[in-house]
C-alpha cells in the first residue's frame, strides 16, 4: 500500500468558489481560515472577527458550514476516482488516495502526485500532501505540509520522528502531559517504554503512533462512489454573468468525470441545474453524440451552452445530475497506435449543435420515396451514429440518375414555343421519366401530397445540367446536375 | 565554445521538403488524394487534390459537372471510413444521389452554418476527424478569414474545397492551389490558376459522365429490340 495523503487546510473558504478577495471564514466570532491576500494584511485563523475586520475592512466573511465542506471533500472524492478506485475520507479536510496500485498505469509515483496537484489547482485547492505506507503516517505528514515522498517504512518513520507532538486529534489532557514531561517531537516517544506510556497518556495516542508507524494494521473506510450523481454547489454571491458560472461548472464537471471512472461507466446525457435567487430552476440538458466521461469536453459543451443562455435571474446554486449513464465497454489500448489529434468528429458536431443550434448540423438520409422532395431526410447527429449500421445494399444496376442538388422549392420556369427557358432555352437531353405517387398524403399540412409530373435531364447554352420537369401546371426547374 | 555550425551545401537545401524550384512541381510533404482523373493529377503537385491545404475552385455558375469533379475522390475518401461535411451548401443535399455517387451518408455532415462558416470550418478542421470538408463560403469572405482557414487546415489529414465566385479570380488568395472551371463542348475545361510550381499553360479538357444522352442511347426501344431479337436470330440460324 501506498497512500496519497492530501490535506486541504483552506477547505472552509475553498469550498466557496467564485468568491472574491480578500474573505475569510469564522466559526463562533472567530477566523477559522482566510486567503492569501488577508492572510498579507495580518488576518490570521484563531483572530476574533472585530480585530481581522479592523485590519482589512474589506474583508467578505463567510460563516462556516459544515456540511458545505463534507460535500466539498466528496466532490473532491468524486474526481480522484480518475486516479484510483480506492479512496478514503478522513474528515474533515483530508482525503486519501491509495496509488500503489496504479502506479505502472501514470508511470511512477511522481507522475500521479502531478497529475493530482495539478488538477486541484485548476479547481483551485490548495493541499498539502505527502505519500507514505501507512494511511495515518501520511495524513500527519501531509498536515505538516512535509510534500514528500516516503516510499521505505524506515524513511516514513524517520520523518514521523521529526513531527511535533502537538497531533491534532489527541485529547488536549495528554498533549498537555507530554509537553510537561518535556517532549517535543513524536520520536521522544519512541523511546520511552509503551506500557508506562500508556498508562500516563491513554492507550489511544499509543495505538495511533503505532498506526502511523505501521507496527499496528490500520484498515481505512473505504470511499463509496454514489449510485448516482448529484452533486450541487452553493455559490457564495449571486452570479448574474453565465460566463462566470463555467467556473464553478468545472468542479462538477471534474467531480462527474472521477466519478464516472470510478464507478466505469459513461453519461450520454446529464442536466445542469441553475437555482435562481427568486427560486426558480434552469435546466440546462448537455447531450453527447457519444458516451463520454471526458471532463474537457464536457466543459467545452458547457462553455458553448453558456454563451448562448441569457440569464433570467441571478443564480446561487449549481446542481449537476447525470440522467443517462451506460456501462464502459472493456476496451484493449493499441500498443503502437498514436493517439489521435484533437478530438474526433463526433465531439466536434456535438459542440456545433450547441452554438448554431439542433437543426443546423444534420446527417443526410435517405428514405424510400418516389418524389424527389421526400427522399431526403435529415437524422438527428447525435441518434444512432456511435454504432455504425450496415451500408444498405447497391441500388438495382442502372439507376435512374439523379441530380446532386434539389432547390428548396421547384421554381416555375418560362415557356416559350413548347420550350422552357432558363438562362436561355433549354435542350431537353432525355427521355421523360414519370413519377406519380403521394396519394397518401395528399390534402395533409406541408406534406407534398400527390404529385404527377414526368421529369427530363436538360441542359441551357451556358452548359448548366438541370433537372427540369412538367405537370399540368407547366415547366419548374428542380435540380442540378453538378 | 560551441563548434560553429558550418554552411550548408546547396544540395542540402535544395533536399528539403519545404523548398521547390521554379520548374518543377512541388512535391506535397502530406498526402495527396487521386483526383480520378489522370490528366488533372498530372498538373495537380503531390498528383492529387491536397490534404492539408485549402484548395479553391472558382465558378460562375453551378450544374457545369463542379461536383462530378470531385466525387472519384470523395467517395474514395468515404470508402475509407473517413467523415465528410457539407458547410453552408446553396441548395439541398439529395440524398439518393449522394449515395448513389458512392458516399456513406451517415459519414456525410450538412452544417447550415449561416454567418459563422468560417467558425465552423476551423471548428471541423480542428478536431481532425474530418477526411473532406467542400465549403461555400459567403461572398464577402475577406483575405483575413481565408488566411485563418488556411492555417486551421494546414497539419491537417483534411481535403479543403472552397468554392468561390469567379470574379474573386482576380483578387489574392492565401489558398495554395486554385482552379477555375467553365463548360466546354464534351466536359469540363479546367485552368489552374495557382498552384506550387512553374504555372500550367493551358486549360485541361476532361470528360465527365453526364446524365441524359448515355442513359437514352442504352434504354431506347431500338436498341433493347435488337439484344433481344439478336440470341433468338442465332438460335434460329
Amino acid at each position: 500500500m501506498l497512500w496519497l495523503a492530501l490535506h486541504f487546510p483552506l477547505l472552509p473558504l475553498e469550498a466557496l468558489p467564485l468568491r472574491q478577495s480578500p474573505s475569510a471564514v469564522v466559526s463562533r466570532g472567530r477566523v477559522l481560515a482566510c486567503d492569501r491576500q488577508a492572510a498579507e494584511a495580518g488576518v490570521k485563523s484563531g483572530q476574533k472577527l472585530s480585530t481581522a475586520l479592523g485590519l482589512q475592512p474589506g474583508l467578505a466573511v463567510f460563516e462556516r458550514e459544515a456540511v458545505r465542506e463534507n460535500g466539498a471533500l466528496e466532490s473532491l472524492a468524486c474526481w480522484a476516482g480518475r486516479f484510483t478506485p480506492t479512496l478514503s475520507l478522513a474528515p474533515p479536510n483530508t482525503l486519501l488516495l491509495e496509488i500503489g496500485g496504479c502506479l505502472r498505469l501514470f508511470g511512477g509515483v511522481e507522475p500521479i502526485v502531478d497529475a493530482v496537484l495539478a488538477g486541484c489547482a485548476e479547481q483551485c485547492y490548495s493541499p498539502t500532501w505527502a505519500v507514505a505506507p501507512t494511511a495515518l503516517g501520511g495524513r500527519w505528514l501531509a498536515q505538516a505540509g512535509a510534500g514528500a515522498i516516503y516510499r521505505e517504512p524506515a524513511a516514513m518513520q524517520a520523518a514521523l520522528a521529526g513531527l511535533p507532538c502537538a497531533v491534532p486529534g489527541w485529547p488536549a489532557e495528554a498533549q498537555s502531559r507530554l509537553a510537561s514531561f518535556g517532549l517535543k517531537h513524536l520520536g521522544d516517544l519512541q523511546a520511552l517504554p509503551a506500557a508506562g506510556l500508556r498508562r500516563r497518556i491513554g492507550s489511544e495516542p499509543v495505538d495511533d503512533l503505532l498506526r502511523a508507524r505501521g507496527e499496528l494494521p490500520d484498515p481505512q473506510q473505504p470511499f463509496v462512489f454514489p449510485e448516482s450523481f448529484a452533486i450541487e454547489i452553493e455559490l457564495p454571491a449571486r452570479v448574474e454573468r453565465a460566463e462566470a458560472l463555467a467556473f464553478a461548472g468545472q468542479r462538477l464537471f471534474a467531480a462527474l468525470a472521477g466519478w464516472l471512472h470510478g464507478r466505469q461507466l459513461l453519461v450520454r446525457a446529464c442536466t445542469l441545474q441553475l437555482k435562481h435567487d427568486d427560486g426558480s430552476l434552469t435546466a440546462l440538458v448537455l447531450r453527447f453524440a457519444e458516451p463520454a466521461a471526458d471532463e474537457g469536453r464536457f466543459l467545452r459543451l458547457l462553455r458553448e451552452q453558456l454563451a448562448r443562455l441569457h440569464l433570467a435571474a441571478p443564480v446561487e446554486v449549481l446542481r449537476l445530475l447525470a440522467d443517462e449513464v451506460e456501462n464502459k465497454p472493456g476496451a484493449s489500448a493499441h500498443l503502437f497506435d498514436a493517439a489521435p489529434v484533437g478530438e474526433g468528429a463526433l465531439a466536434c458536431l456535438e459542440r456545433l449543435r450547441a452554438r448554431l443550434g439542433e437543426a443546423a448540423v444534420q446527417m443526410l438520409g435517405e428514405k424510400a420515396d418516389y418524389r424527389p422532395e421526400c427522399a431526403s431526410v435529415h437524422r438527428d447527429a447525435a441518434a444512432d451514429v456511435a454504432q455504425p449500421k450496415p451500408s444498405p445494399p447497391p441500388a438495382a444496376a442502372m439507376p435512374p440518375r439523379r441530380p446532386l442538388w434539389l432547390l428548396p422549392a421547384p421554381q416555375s420556369l418560362a415557356e416559350r414555343a413548347g420550350q422552357p427557358h432558363w438562362h436561355g432555352p433549354l435542350k431537353l437531353l432525355s427521355r421523360a421519366e414519370r413519377l406519380e405517387s403521394g396519394w397518401w398524403d395528399e390534402g395533409e399540412a406541408a406534406a407534398a401530397g400527390d404529385v404527377r409530373r414526368d421529369y427530363f435531364v436538360a441542359r441551357n447554352p451556358q452548359g448548366q445540367w438541370a433537372w427540369v420537369f412538367r405537370d399540368a401546371q407547366g415547366w419548374y426547374l428542380h435540380g442540378l446536375f453538378s | 565554445m560551441s563548434a560553429v555550425a558550418l554552411p550548408a551545401t546547396l544540395a542540402e537545401v535544395l533536399a528539403r521538403g519545404d523548398i521547390w524550384r521554379g520548374d518543377t512541381l512541388a512535391s506535397l510533404p502530406t498526402s495527396a488524394i487521386p483526383s480520378g482523373h489522370a490528366e488533372l493529377d498530372a498538373e495537380l503537385p503531390g498528383g492529387g487534390w491536397p490534404r492539408g491545404n485549402l484548395t479553391e475552385i472558382l465558378i460562375d455558375r453551378s450544374g457545369l459537372g463542379e461536383m462530378s469533379l470531385l466525387l472519384p475522390a470523395l467517395a474514395r475518401l468515404s470508402a475509407e471510413g473517413g467523415w465528410l461535411a457539407l458547410v453552408a451548401p446553396p441548395w439541398l443535399p439529395h440524398a439518393p444521389a449522394w449515395a448513389a455517387a458512392g458516399l456513406a451518408l451517415d459519414r456525410l455532415v450538412v452544417v447550415q452554418a449561416g454567418k459563422q462558416a468560417a467558425w465552423c470550418c476551423e471548428q471541423l478542421l480542428a478536431c481532425g476527424g474530418f477526411a473532406g470538408l467542400l465549403v461555400w463560403p459567403e461572398a464577402g469572405i475577406g483575405a483575413q478569414a481565408l488566411r485563418r482557414l488556411q492555417v486551421a487546415a494546414e497539419g491537417q489529414a483534411t481535403f479543403t474545397c472552397l468554392w468561390r465566385p469567379l470574379t474573386q479570380a482576380a483578387v489574392p488568395s492565401p489558398a495554395p492551389l486554385r482552379l477555375t472551371l467553365a463548360t466546354s463542348e464534351n466536359g469540363l475545361s479546367v485552368q489552374i490558376l495557382k498552384r506550387r510550381g512553374r504555372p500550367a499553360a493551358r486549360p485541361l479538357n476532361l470528360s465527365l459522365p453526364r446524365p441524359g444522352r448515355s442513359s437514352r442511347a442504352l434504354a431506347g426501344p431500338s436498341l433493347s429490340l435488337a439484344t433481344a431479337r439478336g440470341p433468338a436470330a442465332a438460335a434460329v440460324a
